[in-house]
């Protein structure tokens, strides 16, 4: 193996990332410690009071809990209804799997705007649900379900389903079938293997498609904005106000950096976990 | 019925309904698309092509596809060439930090996109590349580029680097060996890697919103601020030509490249 040559090889990718990422980012943390004077705007000098209102006014703090809570929730969500299906295509042998399979990623293919579009369609007052539920005699009147904590569930549970399946389908199907058998023959109910064998044994998985959906949900800007609209807010779209509506980028730039910092510390801890349980993440 | 058949019967019902779950907004979609009505309703009332029509006929619209389609084929172009020449360094050159560098090539597909967008719309406001499609091009293939780093070093991980020393020892030169042996091995993890770059960079808008000069619109960000003026069955229509494109172009890949593997 040369050496010379691999930093040559290297050299496009690093200079782009270089550029259009490494200093792009840098520079957020000078910003976010400029005092802002609204209709003047950013001036010299040095002030901690960004960080300090937004881990002290109650206003963010609000937000920055329901971003937090909500990805706890997609998160949950996503892991109850996908386990079935992960478990179902990593198991089955029909014919149809690698489609099945192709089925599930293809939302994940589909523009994102496109799939958040169809659930303002089906969650809207006169919407598809809405009527639903009352064709069925459930509800009396229509139930909200736009601009608030259950639009965004359901949208964003829908948007990262696929990246749970997927990420559990292949835990599960690194798990020998023959250790359940081996747990059915010495005794083991179908729900006991389950609970003691299958299941633990695709734990790897599981931490590893949570980490990544809790990031992404915590992330998303387009699903939470269209869903939300401009009142309900989680942190990205605060950071999109900021930086577009209100135009104080300092404030912007030290809410971006809280929210990277939030995703990496949950990726090193993940990592970390999944070193000492000896999984790969 | 025994358990075990219950089991296989409940199992199933689950995995139906959370398909369907999975596939209910783009079915709303589509059948809205063709409503006579001038708001969305399902199912359509009355059938009608005119919304696409209207799509295919609103200048807006077209120059937002021609520029997406650009914009996407340039960041692939960009991010196939960097990525798949920066997989072959990490797999087949001893480079120190390699385990730093390859966390860093992965790094803007940790980072928020929001987070991305507004750090481009700073840097470039300070060094004059705002509203530049350079600018946005590089943007979007900063954004790409961890998927084709992704997809390639797996495919190379797969390949026996002795058959590419075959190929030098029996006199080929470097960059022939590359081409002519090693390239067409790793294929399925390149054009893998392409699809996944056209595919986030036509669907992008975290990022393209915060950089789209005057005169500048992706179909996506067109989408998305047309929604937020107001919905109606023209959305529906370019909504439901994505999803067929969107379902050919996925069927033809798992035909081509086995597409499942490299998700």
């Amino acid at each position: 193996m040369r050496s010379g040559s691999g930093w040559r090889l290297l050299a496009p990718a690093l200079l782009l990332l270089a550029v259009a990422f490494v200093a792009p980012v840098g520079l957020m943390v000078p910003t976010s410690v400029r005092p802002y004077v609204p209709l003047v705007g950013i001036t010299g000098g040095f002030t901690a009071r960004h960080y300090t209102r937004l881990l002290t006014d109650s206003y963010y703090l609000e937000i920055i809990g329901r971003t937090l809570v909500l990805g706890l929730t997609v998160t949950g969500a996503t892991l109850l209804l996908g386990y079935p299906v992960a478990f179902f295509l990593a198991r089955t042998r029909s014919r149809w799997r690698n489609w099945l399979t192709i089925l599930v990623v293809f939302p994940l293919m589909l523009n994102l705007v496109v799939r958040t579009f169809g659930w303002i369609a089906l969650l809207a007052q006169n919407g598809l649900v809405n009527q639903a539920l009352q064709a069925m005699g459930l509800v009396d009147g229509p139930v909200k379900l736009l601009f608030n904590f259950a639009g965004l569930l359901i949208g964003l549970t829908h948007i990262f389903l696929p990246f749970m399946v997927l990420v559990l389908i292949g835990a599960i199907q690194n798990i020998p079938r023959d250790v359940e058998d081996a747990a059915r023959v010495l005794g083991a109910s179908w729900g006991g293997a389950f609970l003691r064998v299958t299941l633990p044994l695709s734990a790897p998985g599981i931490l590893s498609g949570s980490i990544l959906v809790f990031v992404l949900t915590i992330s998303a800007l387009v699903t939470p904005r269209l869903l939300g609209g401009p009142t309900y807010q989680v942190m990205s779209t605060l950071i999109y106000d900021e930086f577009l509506q209100r135009l104080n980028w300092p404030a912007g730039s030290a809410q971006s950096l809280l929210l990277t910092a939030m995703v990496l510390a949950l990726i090193y801890v993940s990592g970390r976990l999944a070193r000492r349980t000896g999984a790969s993440a | 019925m025994t358990a075990a058949s219950v089991r296989t019967w409940l199992l199933r019902a689950w995995v139906t309904l959370v398909f369907g779950f999975l596939m209910l907004p783009v079915v709303v979609i589509a059948l809205a698309s063709f409503s006579r009505t001038s708001y969305l309703t399902v199912p359509p009332k009355g059938l009608t092509l005119a919304w696409f029509a209207k799509v295919l006929g609103d200048a807006e619209y077209v120059h937002a596809i021609v520029f997406s389609l650009l914009l996407a084929l340039m960041a692939t172009a960009g991010s196939v060439g960097a990525g798949v020449a920066a997989s072959y360094a990490l797999i087949r050159r001893r480079v120190a930090g390699a385990a730093g560098v390859a966390a860093l090539l992965n790094a803007p597909l940790v980072f928020p996109g929001v987070v991305v967008g507004v750090a481009l719309l700073q840097f470039y406001a300070m060094v004059h590349l705002n509203g530049t499609r350079l600018g946005l091009a590089l943007a979007h293939m900063v954004i790409t580029v961890p998927y084709v780093v992704r997809a390639v070093t797996a495919s190379l991980q797969g390949i026996d680097p002795e058959i590419e020393h075959a190929a030098r020892v029996l006199g080929a030169s470097g960059p022939v060996a590359f081409f002519t042996v090693t390239l067409p091995l790793i294929r399925p993890g390149v054009v893998a890697g392409a699809l996944f770059s056209f595919i986030v960079s036509f669907d992008n808008v975290p990022v393209s919103i915060f950089l789209l000069g005057a005169g500048q619109m992706t179909l996506p960000v067109k989408i998305f601020t047309a929604i937020e003026y107001g919905v109606d069955p023209s959305i529906a229509a370019i909504s439901t030509m994505l999803i067929v494109l969107t379902g050919l172009g996925l069927a033809v890949a798992e035909r081509w490249i086995g597409f499942h593997r490299f998700v």
